[in-house]
């Protein structure tokens, strides 16, 4: 059994795409994921598409592991696909069977919604596989920064997100290691019926919930005795830079969703 | 039952950027109710080597043989009930509400009936002076109480092999000697054990036969007093001692237990002006 390896972690390789700011970046994948909600078009999203699999070889991020990001996904697609196919009636009718029709709006309006999460979801994944947990969450904290105005915690924010993703792997590792220890006294995670299954999980989401708290507490005292107190004239060690190839980047995106959405 | 590594490779998270080689290419035999003790620092692959005994992990190459046949076609379930691995901090799997639930959850995998699986568990924790923790929450125990109710979860199974990952790691010394006869009582039960430590010393004290790791290799495997005399950088203190006086006490001989070592001494001492 693996558990989170692979979804959404930070690949480390270099490519251009890892070395953007990550503020360009967060915000490229806004601009272009709300974008491609306003994409109705075939050609748009075939456009769209295009350019995610540009970026994606761009990234040198093998596509193995995007294909892994997708697998989660790809029911619910199916799924969105099929009520779409076989709920919506517009426009003429393809095909008839029985109760069963399927009409060429309900048909096109499936395949936008499938590419539209495919190419969200490997859009968010080029982010993550490309940017550090830690440029991230920096990245976030400061585009966060404005709102500290009206008393928005963005340092408090950008720590629990640090934190939270940096935890994925480690707590991934530890429910791996505690699934091994139970196999090892009998224990069996792959067979029986969807029932048995989530009984089975029980031994395991037990003690890794114990270690969370405890992993939790020890990094709190951890902290506060390094003399954290908050973001209150925290300096950073690593700087982040606004380069010139982010600002082309930025541009870039900006044009690319203004012509999907025109498309 | 014997288990064999026949040159057994292993590699984590092949084809990636985090592909690491923990063990290269190891043979070893484990023979029926000798206490093979594995040593190594960290990162030398021995957590990685005891998971091939019972097949948790599967080798990138090579073979595990237990009784002479490729472990790889017999059932998984029994020879994990066969080969009983405790795990390193094994108190971290702990889960049911009470300690005798805990101990009794590998029992009634096995399809016991109650009677049989309630006899089994307190038998485990009677050996290992436990069965007075029975009616408690595992999480309340201390690290000492919360180790030996984990190893009885394992023992509990009835396996013929016992593979313990430094199974005295962050134990008080009083714990620690316990577990150490606990070993011994094993032993003499006809029970074959495997002790991962990376404390010499422990390893001495309890091992017929001592297999040394470094970096995903063995570099030496044999009976204690011949792999310790053999590059005393690999023995522990006492055998250091023990050697350097020998030269100039034959009475010292070759002693490979700290006890040994003392009684040695005694006799050197005992013949000195």
């Amino acid at each position: 059994m693996t558990f989170a390896r692979g979804v959404g972690q930070f690949y480390p390789v270099e490519s251009p795409l890892h070395a953007l700011d990550p503020r360009a970046k967060v915000v490229a994948t806004a601009v272009f994921v709300v974008g491609l909600f306003f994409v109705d078009s075939a050609v748009g999203f075939l456009a769209a598409g295009a350019i995610t699999v540009a970026l994606v070889a761009a990234s040198r991020v093998p596509l193995r592991a995007f294909l892994g990001l997708l697998k989660p996904v790809v029911f619910i697609v199916a799924l969105t696909f099929l009520f779409q196919v076989l709920f919506l009636r517009e426009g003429p009718t393809i095909f008839a069977w029985g109760f069963l029709q399927v009409h060429e709006g309900g048909l096109r309006l499936g395949l936008l919604l499938a590419a539209r999460i495919l190419i969200l979801v490997t859009a968010a994944g080029l982010l993550t596989a490309t940017t550090a947990p830690v440029a991230l969450a920096d990245g976030m904290e400061d585009l966060l920064s404005p709102l500290k105005r009206i008393r928005f915690p963005a340092h408090e924010v950008a720590m629990m997100m640090t934190i939270a993703l940096r935890f994925i792997p480690t707590l991934g590792e530890e429910a791996e290691k505690i699934s091994r220890a139970q196999a090892a006294r009998g224990a069996d995670f792959d067979s029986g019926g969807l029932v048995r299954r989530a009984r089975a999980l029980v031994p395991i989401l037990i003690p890794l919930t114990v270690g969370a708290f405890r992993r939790a507490d020890e990094l709190a005292e951890a902290m506060e005795s390094r003399g954290y107190r908050g973001g209150v004239g925290r300096v950073r060690y690593r700087e982040l830079r606004f380069r010139a190839r982010d600002a082309v980047a930025l541009i870039l995106t900006f044009l690319a969703a203004g012509a999907a959405v025109l498309l | 039952m014997r288990i064999e590594l026949e040159g057994v490779r292993h590699v984590y998270s092949p084809g990636t950027p985090f592909a690491v080689e923990a063990l290269k290419d190891v043979s070893l035999g484990v023979e029926a109710g000798e206490v093979l003790g594995v040593i190594g620092g960290t990162g030398s692959g021995k957590s990685t080597l005891v998971q091939h005994m019972n097949l948790l992990l599967v080798p990138t190459a090579g073979r595990v043989l237990v009784d002479g046949e490729d472990a790889r076609s017999a059932d998984r379930a029994d020879l994990r009930r066969r080969v009983g691995l405790v795990f390193q901090s094994p108190e971290q799997a702990l889960f049911a509400p009470t300690v005798e639930e805990d101990v009794a959850f590998a029992p009634q995998r096995l399809g016991l009936d109650e009677e049989e699986v309630r006899r089994r568990v307190r038998e485990t924790l009677e050996l290992l002076g436990a069965w007075y923790l029975a009616a408690r929450s595992p999480f309340a125990l201390s690290g000492g109480e919360k180790r030996r109710v984990a190893i009885a979860g394992v023992l509990a199974m009835g396996p013929e092999v016992l593979v313990l990952d430094e199974p005295t790691a962050g134990l008080d010394p009083h714990a620690r000697s316990e577990l150490i006869s606990l070993v011994g009582r094993l032993k003499a039960s006809g029970m074959t054990v495997v002790f991962v430590s990376h404390d010499l010393d422990e390893v001495a004290e309890v091992a017929d036969r001592v297999c040394v790791l470094e970096g995903g290799e063995v570099r030496a495997v044999g009976p204690p007093a011949v792999v310790f005399y053999a590059d005393p950088s690999m023995a522990p203190e006492t055998v250091r001692v023990a050697a350097a006086l020998g030269g100039a006490f034959p009475a010292v001989g070759r002693p490979v237990r700290y006890r040994e070592t003392l009684s040695a001494l005694g006799r050197v001492m005992g013949a000195a002006p």
